[in-house]
């Protein structure tokens, strides 16, 4: 019974999702459009530097991690910071929170559907194009299942993280700020926009001790290796669900306590 | 109809900003956050480039600082439309909702009227750090400064402006035919990240793509090249400032193309 009313909520966002066809389509040529950016970029910069494995990448490890990470990002991005902003701008934030369900959860769940509509027609094709592109570099095997329970922590606390921003729009007013900075902050941090094997040691330190790196860094680093070693995997996999507890306490906290300072224009 | 004058339009623009500036200040923690974000995302895009040529000495030719000259001049160039034509981004609301009528109905041009509505004080904040990088990479290249160097630098930035406002006014237009023209937008403003690195890196074929179907290389790329590499500048180069006008007018004929053909909603 309690299943139900979640897989609805899928259902109406697999339905919204595909209603902007022409959307995907030009999102698609956008994200095609950066993969040649970054393939000739990464080709330029991997004949300038006269080995093949720099920083202990190659330059197939660095296309697939950067493309998986873009593949990823189109997944796991849910604009929660915009529509929140937008929900408490309009005062529609009363009608979700008088929902019997927690908003939190409501907004989660109303999303999933782009989830399964983003990974059939973004991710999975990537997937096996950059598979079949790169010769059947990323292996298959035991990483396959370790990278797919990542994947699953890392949207968790991809969504921590989003909602906690989106909570400061109950203080700011402010939205197209707000999300500029956490989306730059957390590209740059987890690795999307230059893989963290690349990063000056002290950076690399600090890094791993932030939660951003768990969004695209440790799935990505799960997929590429071949022949894991159970301690990496264990230390990978352990830190992500650090996170994703942390996380989800810190932004339950936040938005219980931010709640009793809500006002809305004419509600 | 008579034909207004230049000086006539200045003192509206006057009159308009102002009025668009005490607006802007009544929401003053939006302001300030805003250009807070602005800035975070021009260092990121600076922190990623000194990251990188920490591994790379320099990228197919290119040294650190010459790259760092194309960014910074990619972030100045931009700063127009980020400032003054910031409202192509409210035009698809305004059509979908039928505001758009209240423009068609004043005695000056509707163009000019339309884009003067709205002056993005944030992209001042970018202006600045542009400055900044093209400084510090022209005094580490040791360009030299002579008065007509900086003329052409000034005629260049402008042939850049040019293209990117065309750019965004063609795109932006496009609602006045397909109801959502945010993802075209969104795709256009990806150009200005790729803007930044020089076309020579790409194969024959995508440098023909990114020269004439996108013109992404007008950007940045071979409006610099006149003051980075004076010895072998090609003649797109110096085409560059027609090009430049003959964009804008284009994308100002279609965006009025399509302006003439709304008929509103009827409301």
């Amino acid at each position: 019974m309690k299943l139900k009313k979640y897989i609805s909520l899928t259902r109406a966002g697999i339905m919204e999702s595909l209603h902007f066809r022409l959307g995907t389509v030009v999102m698609v040529i956008g994200n095609l459009l950066y993969l040649i950016v970054v393939y000739f970029l990464w080709k330029a910069i991997y004949a300038s530097a006269g080995t093949d494995v720099v920083n202990g990448m190659t330059f197939t490890d660095t296309l697939i991690y950067l493309v998986l990470a873009t593949a990823l990002f189109g997944f796991m991005e849910m604009y929660t910071v915009w529509e929140i902003g937008r929900n408490i701008q309009s005062g529609k934030i009363v009608l979700d929170l008088l929902k019997p369900m927690e908003y939190r959860r409501y907004l989660f769940w109303s999303y999933s559907g782009s989830f399964v509509t983003q990974f059939f027609f973004t991710f999975l094709p990537t997937f096996i194009i950059v598979g079949i592109v790169t010769h059947g570099a990323i292996p298959l095997g035991t990483n396959l299942l370790f990278f797919v329970i990542s994947v699953i922590m890392a949207v968790s606390i991809n969504y921590s993280i989003d909602f906690f921003v989106g909570t400061i729009c109950l203080f700011t007013e402010s939205i197209w700020g707000i999300n500029i900075m956490k989306q730059v902050i957390v590209l740059l941090l987890s690795g999307a926009t230059i893989p963290i094997a690349f990063f000056p040691e002290t950076l690399k330190t600090i890094v791993y001790y932030l939660p951003f790196q768990s969004i695209y860094n440790a799935p990505l680093t799960l997929l590429l290796d071949g022949n894991p070693k159970n301690e990496t995997v264990l230390t990978i996999l352990s830190t992500q669900l650090i996170w994703c507890i942390v996380m989800m306490i810190l932004s339950k906290l936040f938005w219980k306590v931010s709640l009793r300072q809500i006002t809305v224009n004419g509600g | 109809m008579k034909q207004k004058g230049l000086g006539f339009y200045l003192r509206i623009y006057g009159k308009i900003l102002a009025q668009d500036l005490k607006s802007k200040m009544s929401y003053r923690a939006d302001f300030i956050i805003s250009t807070i974000g602005m800035i975070f995302t021009n260092i990121a895009g600076f922190v990623s480039f000194w990251i990188l040529f920490r591994n790379f000495p320099s990228i197919n030719g290119w040294s650190y600082y010459e790259m760092l000259f194309l960014y910074g001049f990619s972030l100045v160039s931009l700063t127009p439309v980020q400032c003054f034509f910031d409202n192509n981004w409210s035009l698809r609301m305004y059509v979908y909702s039928g505001d758009f009528i209240k423009y068609c109905f004043r005695p000056i041009n509707l163009f000019f009227y339309y884009q003067s509505e709205v002056f993005d004080i944030k992209g001042l904040g970018q202006l600045s750090f542009g400055i900044g990088t093209l400084i510090y990479s022209w005094s580490k290249i040791g360009l030299g400064f002579t008065p007509l160097i900086l003329m052409k630098m000034i005629v260049f930035l402008l042939t850049a402006s040019l293209i990117m406002i065309a750019l965004q006014n063609a795109s932006a237009a496009t609602c006045f035919w397909i109801q959502n023209s945010f993802y075209v937008l969104d795709l256009v403003l990806k150009f200005k990240d790729y803007a930044r690195y020089p076309i020579t890196i790409f194969s024959p074929v995508f440098r023909f793509i990114f020269t004439f179907i996108m013109p992404i290389a007008f950007i940045a790329y071979y409006p610099s090249l006149v003051i980075l590499r004076p010895d072998e500048v090609p003649l797109l180069s110096w085409l560059s400032p027609l090009i430049g006008c003959l964009f804008f007018w284009i994308s100002y004929k279609f965006w009025m193309y399509g302006a003439m053909k709304y008929s509103g909603t009827g409301s």
